[in-house]
């Protein structure tokens, strides 16, 4: 199998007789110009994720979003970034979600931003509020999302229709995506789960405690934007790489799941995200947007006066 | 003396003549042939065919068999001769389900007992007893395998003849150099009891990797095919696959082609496969020839899924001994050529052929080079590359032309060959560079602008000489797989395209 490149390593190395690498530097004859790519090609990948995307707006960062899928991504999770071709052959390598910001920061197209501002100092209790964001937030998400059957259709629009046309292929994907995302609530949640057998349903995991513990998250975060002079987490000038996090889960949480679908009694996470605090938490949404998208924030305030 | 008969049967039936002449041996000696001839033009008809020791095989399956054996032969008129040949294709027949030993047949005619009522007879009325060997039912084998460019070891169960009519189940796992996993179910039977037409269904799942293009597919599906061999020894096979491919495992460094198809598709097909083989030998061909067509339909009308198209490949090649003046046996010398199309043409789905059809993914175009197709190339080493990875192309043309001679000292009967060849290709995709541009209404392209792209992707074949390699090398032809060496420089290149200048190995069944 030396015709593999996974095994011929060992061979390049062996130097190549002087008479023999002379005939071959004769070869080939002739080289005509690269084959041009199939057509799908012309058209490149990249996708999103809220926080990320908003850093990106935040940055003045100029960008196009394609749908994309797990397995496109360099490390599996989504979004990744593509930069530019700078040939029609040759292949930029992808931006991972963790190095993006840096990647923004060096090629925005007018950088108005320094690092500072995106990613300012914070107090070190800074730490503790994020961590309601990455864990309690998230959790409900994943939950009202993938688990909770009320957003079943939320769910198939975004992930599972895009990928497959096919019902079996969507009904596969969707049990993987479920099964997935309780295991990531039951290891994120620690001991909240009910079972401590691997939790591989909504069974496994105890509902009222995510709900719950995403509502005293709230209260926490609409409390601490309600302590700011400027509006934005502990009192930076700029909205920056919290404010960026908040602002991904509170945005789709309003945007998805405001309470037309829950008809089972369990609390819409858009309604609780309006009514934590005295809505410090809508008002910081409505701020991020005309901060980051100032047209759709326009057309958003239009529509509610309207 | 049985050869003689004429009839160019099994072994089996050769040696059931000679037990026959045994038995019904009454004439006077008048030397073997003039016995024989008479023997053979006397009337003849079957009274009765008993089938020994097919203890697990129903009788309905022998009945197609044997059947028109008795049909044929109750015409007045029938001699003996002919009564044996049906037998032999009986027998023959038999023999194609893969349920009896080889070895285990034997036929013995004698003459039937009549009745001392019944009115004399001028035909010989016999009583014909054929006994087989049923081979093991259940059989469990592991061992190595070797396909093109790909060696796998693998465990394989199969249940033979499981409702008694020639139905098997195989089943099987392997691992592989490239695949890492597959597992495959197949059950296939005879159709009304005609071992030269199956139906067969498979369930498949596996993994392979594929380095040239910094990704692993994962398929997971169905087929069902129907297989038949015509008369003149034309195999023909029609299929309805569904498959879930999905594209992962991506390389750090896998290309925004890659990236953009990566994820899940579902191909719905029915293929069509044609293949005539009159070479004298599959792994070192020296005369005949073979023509192979692979056809398939995607995605169109009720077939649904998420890729649309047509998809045609054809395969001929052939070869020619060559005498050497003033040597009277065979030289072992031969020059062979080969040559392969394939056109992928996207359609749109639905019912309609004039809709917006989407552009091919890396996972239905055809890949080209390697040392099993177009030699002097890496594997996928031909057509457009976006950095490294070869994301393949929607059209192709690959020819080659080579010579097999003898080494010196070993001869014309010895497996090895030394080979001197020169291959090229040509491998292009479709695309509409300048027109059609970046409308945002995604990748769909209408059926002028489909055919537009198709037929300049043809044209551009054409355009300049093929990438083109040559080279020496050695053939070992063994029962199994074709080995070679072959040392090669590449003449002609693409930018972007991957030639091996130097030492290559190929390992596979099928060469180009």
């Amino acid at each position: 199998m030396a015709s593999m490149p996974s095994v011929v390593p060992t061979w390049r190395t062996i130097q190549i007789p002087r008479p023999l690498q002379q005939l071959f530097d004769h070869f080939p004859l002739r080289t005509y110009d690269a084959s041009a790519l199939p057509e799908r090609s012309q058209h490149l990948t990249s996708s999103d994720l809220p926080t990320l995307y908003t850093l990106l707006r935040l940055a003045n960062f100029d960008f196009r979003i394609l749908p994309s899928t797990n397995h496109a991504s360099p490390t599996g999770s989504l979004p990744f970034l593509l930069p530019p071709r700078t040939s029609p052959t040759t292949s930029p390598l992808p931006i991972p979600a963790s190095n993006l910001l840096t990647y923004a920061l060096q090629h925005s197209s007018n950088p108005p931003t320094t690092t500072r501002d995106l990613d300012p100092d914070l107090p070190p209790r800074s730490q503790a509020y994020l961590s309601l964001i990455t864990l309690s937030l998230r959790n409900a998400w994943l939950y009202a999302l993938y688990l909770d059957p009320s957003h079943s259709a939320l769910l198939q629009q975004l992930y599972t229709r895009p990928s497959s046309s096919s019902r079996g292929v969507q009904a596969t994907l969707l049990y993987q995506l479920r099964r997935a995302a309780a295991e990531q609530i039951a290891t994120s949640a620690g001991g909240k789960t009910v079972s401590t057998a691997a939790a591989s349903s909504a069974d496994a995991i105890d509902e009222e405690a995510v709900y719950n513990s995403a509502g005293d998250a709230l209260d926490a975060l609409a409390s601490l934007l309600s302590e700011s002079e400027t509006g934005w987490a502990f009192g930076v000038e700029r909205p920056g790489m919290f404010d960026a996090a908040l602002f991904s889960y509170t945005h789709l949480m309003m945007q998805y799941m405001s309470g037309d679908e829950a008809a089972d009694g369990t609390r819409a996470l858009g309604v609780m995200v309006r009514e934590a605090g005295n809505g410090e938490l809508a008002r910081h949404r409505d701020r991020m947007l005309d901060a980051a998208w100032p047209r759709w924030g326009d057309s958003k305030r239009i529509g509610r006066e309207a | 003396m049985a050869a003689s008969l004429g009839f160019g049967g099994s072994n089996a039936v050769d040696k059931a003549n000679a037990t026959a002449t045994a038995n019904t041996a009454q004439p006077a000696y008048t030397g073997p042939t003039q016995m024989l001839d008479e023997h053979l033009l006397t009337p003849a008809t079957i009274s009765s065919i008993e089938v020994h020791g097919a203890t697990n095989t129903r009788r309905s399956l022998l009945d197609h068999v044997f059947q028109p054996v008795v049909e044929d032969s109750a015409h007045a008129g029938t001699t003996l001769g002919q009564v044996l040949e049906h037998i032999g294709v009986a027998t023959k027949k038999l023999a194609r389900f893969d349920i009896f030993k080889e070895e285990g047949f034997g036929v013995f005619l004698s003459e039937a007992a009549r009745p001392e009522s019944a009115p004399p007879s001028d035909r010989t009325e016999l009583d014909i007893s054929i006994r087989v060997k049923e081979k093991s039912r259940l059989v469990f084998s592991a061992g190595t395998d070797f396909g093109n460019t790909e060696g796998s070891a693998y465990t394989n169960a199969v249940a033979r003849n499981i409702f008694g009519g020639a139905e098997t189940l195989s089943v099987n796992a392997s691992t592989g150099t490239r695949t890492r996993s597959a597992y495959n179910a197949t059950f296939s039977t005879p159709i009304n009891g005609n071992p030269d037409l199956r139906l067969a269904v498979e369930a498949l799942r596996s993994a392979t990797q594929k380095p040239w293009a910094s990704h692993e597919e994962q398929l997971t599906g169905a087929n069902l095919r129907l297989a038949w061999l015509a008369e003149n020894s034309d195999s023909h096979a029609l299929a309805y696959s569904t498959v879930w491919r999905q594209l992962t495992g991506l390389a750090a460094t896998a290309s925004p082609t890659v990236r953009a198809d990566a994820g899940d598709s579902l191909k719905s097909s029915l293929t069509h496969t044609f293949t005539r083989d009159r070479r004298d030998n599959p792994m070192l061909p020296q005369s005949g020839y073979l023509l192979r067509t692979i056809s398939e339909l995607a995605g169109w009308g009720p077939l649904n899924g998420d890729v649309s198209f047509a998809k045609t490949e054809v395969e001929a090649s052939g070869a020619l001994p060559v005498t050497i003046p003033g040597l009277a046996a065979k030289s072992g010398v031969s020059v062979g050529g080969g040559l392969r199309l394939g056109v992928l043409y996207p359609l749109p789905s639905g019912y309609s052929l004039t809709g917006a059809a989407q552009p091919s993914r890396i996972n239905d175009r055809f890949q080209l080079g390697g040392p099993t197709d177009v030699r002097g190339f890496k594997i996928g080493g031909l057509g457009p590359h976006d950095g490294a990875d070869s994301v393949g192309g929607d059209v192709y043309a690959a020819g080659s032309v080579n010579a097999l001679v003898p080494l010196p000292r070993l001869g014309p009967e010895s497996p090895l060959r030394l080979q001197l060849f020169a291959n090229a290709g040509r491998l292009v995709a479709l695309n509409n560079k300048g027109k059609g541009k970046e409308t945002g209404e995604g990748l769909a392209m209408d059926s002028a602008t489909v055919f537009r792209g198709v037929k300049s992707a043809v044209s551009e074949l054409t355009n300049g000489l093929p990438s083109l390699a040559a080279g020496v090398g050695l053939v070992y032809a063994h029962p199994v797989a074709r080995f070679e060496l072959n040392f090669s420089l590449p003449l002609v290149l693409r930018r972007g395209e991957e030639g091996r200048k130097g030492l290559q190995v190929g390992v596979g069944i099928n060469f180009l």
